[in-house]
């Protein structure tokens, strides 16, 4: 079944085309990485206008190398510079930075590209290993199980989203209003399209992902001031020796990068939960000689390599299901959809050369991301000395070049900006942005599995709880929301109680 | 001397016709294609590959999905008619919407350059159903219990739920359309029996026909009824939807949009011509169940003409569908 899977995608993947831009994806993603602010999630949808005109699998093996690049990216500023490129590698500086201090920024850097390759190797196992499963089980999910499985990333990605339960709620909803604007499936009505022949299909799903995350991100970029400054970073060299010192740590390795995978395949939870448990557990389990936080080189491996081992998991659910877990798998499906293939159990089971060709894209951009990231290294490190004043820019021009590209539509220029202010306001008022790209992307997945399900039923709503699976999903979808709750109340009461205890205090005085 | 004067500006016009004519095309040309991607349209792709071989630019396709085939026609009709826009022209939103209408323009709005493909489909159950053997069987249960079954024919209001909607109105039997975006969420819950028959295209059919009992092939041609493994057609069963020829069928000519200039039209159906005559092109189309079509830019009222006329006068049969429903 495997194996299978592998062979059928060789020849898609053995291609130079599919190869090389894996590489190139892998450097991409390492320089977008390394720069502070900007993560995976932004190399993705800055490269998806381009990568959505190539063949399927170079496209995905371009978009996943910058994912795999990304997460690893992020480690060379913070062992440098202290600065996290990316939140990702923010328990990374815990170790990696004091290492830098020690003068072993080279080792720290290396060590960092080792774990994340190994580790990142270690979740394409488990992909390969459990997606086929995961899609063979689900190839007999109908509508109502499809309905279910929507609700339940909604509401874990509304309830694990950065900052407030509240505003991710918020954001998801106007990303589940967005997805209902064009031309409604069931009536073959209008909604919200105001007469616009533009927008019959709804907003094109790149520009609203490029603007809302990379518009806006430019546009705090230069509202965060030193456009002129030049970090003083000196030559670092990383030697392949670092692969022997990171396989020293091979049951931390192990451990961290099946934090990681796991992590990944739950819905809502991203590389940053993951590579802070890996690190917490590594620190718990080490030994005091091992110094955790003044430098110690397990907790570079523990971070780095859940990281990374966190996008092959996140790959199983979205490619077996078609269900991201956050927002840059949501981003990586749209780009599926607009190549002409529909993640699911469908996909394995008609183009299992698609799949296969995922698997092993997946698999060689961490091969690459050992070598190109070692050898490579001054480049990233030159990088950071790159003025923002010329950053900002080159990255705007890509964002309007790319979106234009797409159907060489001005009406998509204009959704990427109206999208980029959007994106501002909400970040200006701590609105997490995920869910709003989720809410768009599973919007219609839920919404027209829902009404398939109530049109397919020959009694009502009782069609949810009639399939053993359906139903399951029903409890922990109700279970999920339950426990939502709880933990809300709990926070809303403990905040009315604090004021009430002040003033008991005053009263008594 | 007046004649000599005529000439003159005859060679002076032929001339500076041909110069335009070499003058284009200096830019990329797009392919504007009213789907979302899939097996038509790569069938698209290896034509306009063709193509830009012949003319020397790239020739992209544009898949410009909504409102049933619609927001392509509109998008196509609101850029400049230089001759650098070609419509893929689908019997959908080219024929189909107008009837309903839901678009403001008739197939005579549009300057053809030739004839592309045509894709029959067929009408299938999954591979051992075994409440019915037959078609005929199918319907007189359907006619026996109204309403019960559910089907699918891809998105809705397409032609292929028209053309099932008119067989069963002529069966009496009532039966729920479920709407897919996608394709192969459709064919799984078929194929899962989830429903009860569902309208199977060339292209699934080739990929997983032994997942399928196909019942009726809707199309009157014996090569339809070939490319679908010889199964019962229209003809077998004697059933008169009112549709001949190309009307039950899935089909696309390739256009421009009025106002473009005779000399680019003529460069451009011209390169069609030989793009799609090339016998690598018709061997790879073929290989994807599509079936290429011959005529010409002179046989566009010819043949479109009537298609528009009978898909006019077989009556809203979707209109009858709905009504139906809303009595169960």
């Amino acid at each position: 079944m495997f194996a299978d899977a592998l062979l059928a995608g060789l020849d898609l993947f053995l291609t130079p085309q599919s190869m090389l831009l894996t590489v190139l994806g892998v450097v991409f993603g390492l320089v977008i990485g390394a720069l502070p602010g900007l993560g995976p999630l932004m190399g993705i949808v800055l490269m998806l206008p381009f990568a959505v005109s190539l063949p399927p699998v170079a496209a995905m093996g371009f978009l996943i190398a910058i994912a795999v690049g990304g997460s690893c990216g992020g480690s060379v500023s913070a062992i440098l510079l202290r600065i996290p490129g990316t939140p990702l590698a923010a328990a990374t500086l815990f170790d990696g930075y004091p290492m830098a201090q020690k003068g072993r920024a080279a080792d720290a850097i290396g060590i960092a590209i080792s774990a994340s390759a190994l580790g990142g190797l270690f979740g394409g196992v488990v992909l390969i290993l459990t997606a086929p499963l995961l899609a063979s089980f689900a190839s007999n999910f109908a509508p109502p199980e499809y309905t279910m499985l929507a609700l339940t990333g909604l509401i874990a990605i509304a309830v694990v989203s950065e900052g407030s339960l509240l505003k991710g709620l918020i954001t998801g909803a106007i990303g589940l209003l967005i997805a209902t604007i064009g031309t409604d499936e069931f009536s073959t009505g209008y909604r919200f399209t105001f007469g616009i022949f533009d927008m019959l299909n709804g907003f094109h799903i790149v520009a609203i992902v490029v603007g809302i995350f990379a518009i806006s991100e430019m546009a705090s970029q230069v509202m965060g001031g030193g456009l002129n400054e030049k970090p003083d970073v000196k030559a670092v060299r990383p030697g392949f020796r670092t692969v022997w010192m990171t396989l020293k740590h091979w049951k931390n390795l192990l451990r961290s990068s099946t934090i990681g995978a796991a992590f990944g395949a739950l819905p809502g939870v991203g590389g940053t939960i993951s590579s802070f448990s890996a690190y917490a557990v590594a620190k718990a389990l080490s030994k005091p000689e091992e110094g955790y936080g003044a430098g110690a080189e397990g907790g570079v491996v523990a971070t780095e390599s859940a990281n990374n081992a966190t996008v092959g998991g996140a790959l199983v659910p979205t490619l077996a299901l078609g269900i991201p877990g956050e927002a840059a798998t949501a981003v990586l499906i749209g780009a599926m959809l607009i190549l002409g293939f529909f993640p699911g159990p469908a996909l394995f089971a008609n183009q299992p050369d698609i799949a296969g060709g995922v698997f092993l894209v997946y698999l060689f951009s961490n091969v690459a991301l050992l070598f190109v990231g070692i050898l490579a290294t001054p480049v990233f490190v030159w990088v950071l000395k790159l003025k923002k004043s010329y950053l900002i820019p080159v990255v705007l021009l890509l964002c309007a070049v790319g979106t234009f590209a797409l159907q060489s539509s001005v009406f998509d220029l204009r959704v990427m900006l109206g999208f980029g202010l959007l994106g501002i306001l909400l970040r200006g008022a701590g609105y997490p942005l995920a869910p709003l790209v989720i809410g768009v992307i599973l919007g219609p997945l839920l919404e027209n599995n829902l009404r398939r399900s109530l049109l397919i039923s020959r009694e009502g709503y009782w069609i949810f709880l009639d399939r053993p699976v359906s139903a399951t999903l029903v409890v922990i979808n109700l279970l999920l929301i339950g426990g939502a709750t709880f933990v809300t109340m709990r926070s809303l009461r403990r905040r009315r109680q604090a004021p009430l205890v002040a003033r008991t205090n005053d009263a008594g005085r | 001397m007046k004649t000599i004067l005529n000439s003159a500006i005859t060679a002076l016009a032929l001339s500076t016709g041909a110069a335009a004519a070499q003058d284009f095309p200096q830019r990329t040309i797009e392919l504007i294609y009213p789907w979302g991607p899939g097996n038509a349209m790569a069938v698209s792709q290896i034509l306009a590959k063709a193509m830009s071989d012949e003319l020397g630019v790239s020739v992209p396709v544009i898949s410009t999905p909504g409102a049933a085939g619609t927001k392509a026609f509109l998008t196509a009709m609101n850029k400049p008619a230089d001759g650098y826009t070609i419509i893929d022209g689908y019997v959908a939103p080219l024929v189909l919407q107008p009837v309903l209408g839901k678009a403001d323009w008739t197939y005579e709005d549009f300057i053809p350059l030739h004839s592309a493909f045509s894709n029959a489909f067929a009408l299938g159950v999954r591979a051992g159903e075994d409440r019915w053997a037959t078609f005929e069987e199918m319907m007189a249960y359907c006619k026996e219990h109204p309403g019960e079954l559910r089907y699918t024919s891809g998105s809705r209001n397409n032609l292929p739920h028209m053309v099932t909607a008119k067989a069963l109105q002529g069966y009496d039997c009532v039966a729920q359309n479920i709407p897919y975006s996608a394709n192969a969420e459709g064919m799984s819950d078929l194929k899962n029996g989830v429903l009860d028959f569902g309208i199977v295209n060339v292209g699934e059919f080739q990929q997983a026909g032994d997942q399928y009992n196909i019942l009726l092939v809707l199309s009157e041609l014996p090569e339809s009824a070939e490319i679908f493994g010889g199964a019962a057609s229209i003809t077998d069963l004697g059933i008169d939807l009112g549709l001949s020829g190309l009307a039950p069928m899935g089909w696309d000519w390739w256009m421009v949009t009025k106002d473009t200039p005779q000399d680019r039209v003529d460069v451009l159906r011209d390169v069609m011509a030989k793009a799609l005559a090339r016998p690598e092109v018709q061997d790879k189309i073929k290989a994807l169940g599509f079936v290429p079509l011959k005529w010409d830019y002179d046989q566009y009222a010819e043949i479109v003409g009537p298609v528009a006329g009978q898909l006019e006068a077989m009556g809203n049969a979707l209109k009858w569908e709905e009504e139906q429903l809303a009595k169960q």
